[in-house]
């Protein structure tokens, strides 16, 4: 993966932006990467890279209401389960 | 025009945590099902038996197999529970007990789902284009879980793992590595890659197949 210390984040072209930006994702430690002050800069430059960013955003936050399913096996399941247990 | 009002992204592992809350008469159902009390374990399957059963259906994209699936990991979950010592959340200990045993039966399959070759080099119509910069490819609005569960279910089944594994579940990179044997680097790109794909398929909701459907063609 690219190196984010080796990165002038002011000064760093789209190209650059897209090659560092799964780990920039992936150290998103200090919360919205949208929000990163050390992006300001190229973000406010670069609307399509900030919209792309805030998007992505969007995808994981709302990949986290999928945790939670209304969705169930089929009574056969349990059933099964209870057969062979019963061996 | 980006997306707005979204909350804070958290560590996955943050994450887990707080969508792994301790369950009310669970922490009681897990000792007497250990000590052979089969009402306790029959309660412990209906307190998990959505999520596991939707992690499978998720990974598998297969009514049929993920039944058999969940199955599979309940019946191993009996033998296997007196080793739970609750040093996780016991969804958290089940979820990564499922995964595993999901990915044994793929690889026993021989699918190479989760092979390095087939997750780096996705063919080029389901790779990811790279246009991220251009505005045509922005989203329009906000996205609803329902579009999401179907735009996820089309993603290439490399691309689908990591994205369920990591944004879905909760996992972090180097769990998901040592899962999918390969580098955390490798985790990183292709979960930018699925969420890369997922922007383009978000695009057109009206072209995404219906969940049901989707998920039996998906493999």
């Amino acid at each position: 993966m690219s190196d984010l210390s080796k990165l002038d984040f002011d000064s760093m072209t789209v190209a650059e932006f897209e090659q560092y930006l799964p780990e920039l994702f992936a150290s998103g430690e200090s919360g919205r990467l949208s929000e990163d002050p050390r992006l300001a800069t190229f973000l406010t430059a670069n609307p399509d890279c900030a919209a792309l960013v805030r998007d992505l955003e969007t995808i994981a936050e709302t990949a986290k209401s999928l945790f939670v399913s209304e969705e169930e096996p089929s009574d056969k399941v349990w059933s099964n389960i209870e057969k062979k247990l019963k061996h | 025009m980006g997306l707005q009002g979204l909350q804070m992204q958290t560590k996955p592992n943050a994450g887990l945590f707080k969508r792994n809350p301790p369950i009310a008469g669970e922490a009681e159902a897990i000792e007497r099902a250990k000590n052979g009390d089969p009402d306790a374990f029959s309660k412990l399957y209906s307190l998990h038996k959505r999520r596991v059963y939707t992690l499978c259906l998720r990974m598998l994209g297969n009514v049929s197999e993920a039944e058999d699936m969940t199955q599979e990991a309940f019946l191993h979950l009996f033998r296997k529970l007196g080793s739970f010592r609750g040093e996780s959340a016991f969804s958290t200990w089940l979820h990564r007990l499922t995964v595993n045993l999901v990915l044994m039966h793929l690889r026993k399959k021989g699918l190479q789902l989760v092979s390095l070759e087939e997750t780096i080099n996705p063919s080029e119509e389901d790779a990811p284009k790279r246009d991220f910069g251009s505005r045509d490819t922005q989203l329009a609005g906000s996205v609803d879980r329902v579009t999401l569960e179907r735009a996820v279910a089309s993603l290439p089944p490399g691309y689908r793992m990591v994205f369920v594994l990591h944004d879905v579940e909760g996992f972090e990179h180097n769990e998901i590595a040592t899962m999918l044997e390969c580098s955390t680097g490798n985790s990183k790109s292709q979960l930018h890659k699925a969420r890369l794909k997922l922007r383009e398929l978000l695009r057109n909701p009206e072209q995404l197949p219906e969940v049901e459907s989707s998920r039996e063609v998906v493999q």
